[in-house]
């Protein structure tokens, strides 16, 4: 139990309630696209698989198939390169230069190709900005929704990002406080009272869940208002501060090993070669490959591998690019492990859970869905209390669409993304209108009927429907059948299925039950919410 | 227009609360509450923001020579969190301003200097 004076009390309550409803809405937003976002990757390789299982997205013949694009780019953008696996196990790579925009934000500019690994086929080849290239990419585009939903609400850089981070700050807040004002925090983790007052049992059931998920909530906000604000003008700052305003010298300088300068012609030395070196030496499998001065005397070849089991941080190493021999391992920043090294390795484990695989990613799910539970259900409480009074009524019937029309938005943006994808229409148009429509739709819904129970029995059934349904376009616009994916070793695309079905028939299942107890205002509801704090 | 309303009735109460915790209990000022207002939103906002890009300039480098700019990134959210609640929670919001503004006036200065220092070699 942690004592605080009354009044201290009172005041960590109420920063703790406003923090939520100040951007309760939209922080539900970033916390569910969150969620979905823990397997981005696996969305990714459900929307858009190949023909078979990519055993091995960095094979044998990796060399040969980015020395062949190598030779087909203008040099110019042989200034860098990167290649990493994406969606359904395609290998990416980009050969790009470094400018600035308009705006004297840097950007890169080059051309990118996606290859498929097993014969080294090239699928796709695109030229421009990064972010050009980014909004050409079909493969990834139902990931990418929800991620940059997720990170920056879709809205344009740095204003997104400063967005996002500010919520992560406002859920920072809720966190600490929560914790505070929780004076019987050991007994809170157990309190249900079923038989009791229905509103008593939702408000039972908030704490329950909000006071299990409080050190994740804290974890998650902070990594995240870290990532938000870090490269929206933290990066900036700091490096108007230190570098003079030089972004690529401030990040050269962390990264720690700029290369000395020798523009001498070099061929490169075999890729392949590294690549089963870097395996060895690190004992993981490899998530990303960064060349730096293709072709050049003083050509640089960093491997990053994954995370070994166990493990929250991992080496990358690093080769000469034109004689392939390996020059050392080195932590993720700077040359020599350190604090602010290992504080900067934490961050993104702890955010994306992806540190121990697929199991991981499954609990930082379950997690991430019982902090939008508890954001959602927290104000739901708090404007069933106030609802008779007309401004309180517009942010229950804004929690109402927001809250079960978000869900049924990004699941319907799914419905548009395999048609779309098809008809060789523009992926992310449709994605967006879909979503947007879905989101009004659900906003009419929730001012016009008279019992927000009415917009909530419509907006479940509807997800529950669009949830079950949606492998069902999916296999309707070529997509592979259970049989054919099973047949092709994936077996991804058959879980993610199975997964969509249970939980449309969970939706569809709570409708089953009353209207949740937190909508039911009773006559003592006040009196219990007084006491309850919420 | 609403989210600034909500916001302002969130500061509201949580001065309503702070003012309730001084010894001689009465109606929170409306000077008092905007003060508030101010210093817990933006000030404290762009003093954490100071006081991460001036640790760059005194923080010790470390081993690899980077702590002083990755440590002050990193633990922005925690700068922030300390001085939001302090701000909120100090019952003489005189010596919360006293101090968040001398924080910010010191970063400030330190940079400048640092700025005009650097500008003068070049």
């Amino acid at each position: 139990m942690i004592r605080l004076s009354q009044e201290r009390t009172k005041t960590l309550l109420a920063i703790h309630g406003w923090s939520a409803v100040f951007l309760g809405l939209l922080l539900y937003a970033v916390i569910l696209t969150g969620v979905a976002s823990v397997f981005a990757t696996e969305i990714g390789d459900w929307s858009s698989p190949l023909s078979g299982k990519v055993e091995d997205p960095f094979p044998a013949g990796t060399d040969r198939m980015i020395r062949g694009l190598a030779a087909t780019v203008d040099p110019e953008f042989h200034e860098e390169l990167f290649f990493f696996p994406r969606a359904g196990g395609r290998l990416w790579a980009f050969f790009h230069k470094h400018e600035t925009d308009e705006d004297g934000k840097p950007r890169e500019r080059g051309v990118a190709a996606e290859f498929d690994p097993r014969t080294g086929a090239i699928i796709q080849r695109v030229e421009g900005t990064d972010e050009a290239i980014e909004a050409r990419d079909e493969a990834n585009a139902l990931a990418h929704f929800m991620v940059d939903l997720h990170v920056r609400l879709h809205l344009p850089n740095p204003w997104g990002l400063l967005l996002t981070g500010i919520l992560g700050l406002a859920m920072l807040v809720a966190a600490v406080t929560g914790f505070v004002v929780h004076r019987h925090l050991i007994r809170e983790l157990f309190t249900l009272r079923r038989r009791g007052d229905r509103l008593l049992s939702a408000r039972d059931t908030h704490v329950i869940a909000g006071t299990w998920n409080l050190p994740f909530a804290f974890i998650l906000a902070f990594t995240g208002s870290y990532f938000s604000f870090g490269s929206a003008f933290a990066i900036p700052a700091m490096a108007m501060v230190a570098f003079g305003g030089d972004q690529e010298k401030m990040i050269e300088t962390v990264v720690g090993h700029p290369p000395a300068v020798d523009e001498t012609a070099a061929p490169m030395a075999d890729l392949d070669a590294m690549i089963a070196d870097a395996r060895a030496r690190s004992g993981a499998e490899l998530s990303f490959v960064q060349v730096q001065h293709w072709g050049r005397a003083d050509a640089l070849v960093t491997v990053f591998p994954r995370y070994r089991d166990g493990e929250l941080s991992t080496l990358s190493y690093v080769y000469g690019g034109a004689d392939g021999m390996f020059r050392y391992a080195k932590p993720a920043l700077g040359l020599t492990p350190s604090t602010g090294g290992a504080l900067f390795d934490l961050m993104a484990p702890l955010h994306f859970g992806h540190f121990a695989g697929v199991w991981s990613k499954a609990v930082w799910f379950a997690l991430g869905f019982a902090s939008a539970y508890v954001t959602i259900t927290g104000l739901l409480l708090w404007t069933t209390r106030r609802q008779a009074q007309r401004g309180w009524r517009h942010l229950a019937a804004a929690t109402h669409a927001t809250g079960y029309g978000l869900p049924l938005g990004l699941v319907l943006a799914g419905w548009a993304y395999f048609p779309a994808r098809a008809a060789g229409a523009d992926v992310h148009g449709a994605m967006m209108t879909v979503f947007l429509l879905t989101l009004a739709l659900a906003c009419v819904l929730a001012w016009r009927v008279t019992e927000f129970a009415t917009a909530r029995r419509a907006l479940l059934g509807a997800s529950g429907i669009a949830l079950i349904g949606l492998p069902v376009v999916r296999m309707l616009c070529g997509g592979p059948t259970w049989p054919g994916a099973f047949d092709a070793g994936l077996h991804t695309i058959i879980a993610f299925d199975i997964g969509l079905v249970i939980g449309g028939a969970c939706c569809l299942g709570t409708l089953r039950r009353a209207p949740h107890s937190a909508m039911q205002k009773t006559a003592d509801s006040d009196a219990l919410e007084e006491a309850a704090g919420v | 227009m609403q989210m600034v309303l909500i916001y302002t009735c969130a500061i509201f109460r949580i001065e309503s609360a702070v003012s309730a915790a001084e010894p001689s209990p009465s109606a929170p000022s409306r000077r008092a509450f905007w003060s508030r207002v101010v210093l817990a939103g933006p000030v404290v906002f762009v003093c954490a923001a100071l006081v991460m890009c001036g640790g760059a300039l005194w923080l010790p480098k470390g081993a690899a020579q980077i702590d002083n700019l990755v440590v002050p990134i990193v633990l922005f959210p925690a700068i922030w969190a300390a001085l939001f609640f302090y701000a909120c929670l100090d019952r003489r919001l005189g010596r919360a301003w006293g101090v968040v503004g001398g924080l910010s006036v010191a970063h400030l200065a330190l940079i400048a200097t640092h700025l005009m220092t650097s500008g003068a070699a070049a």
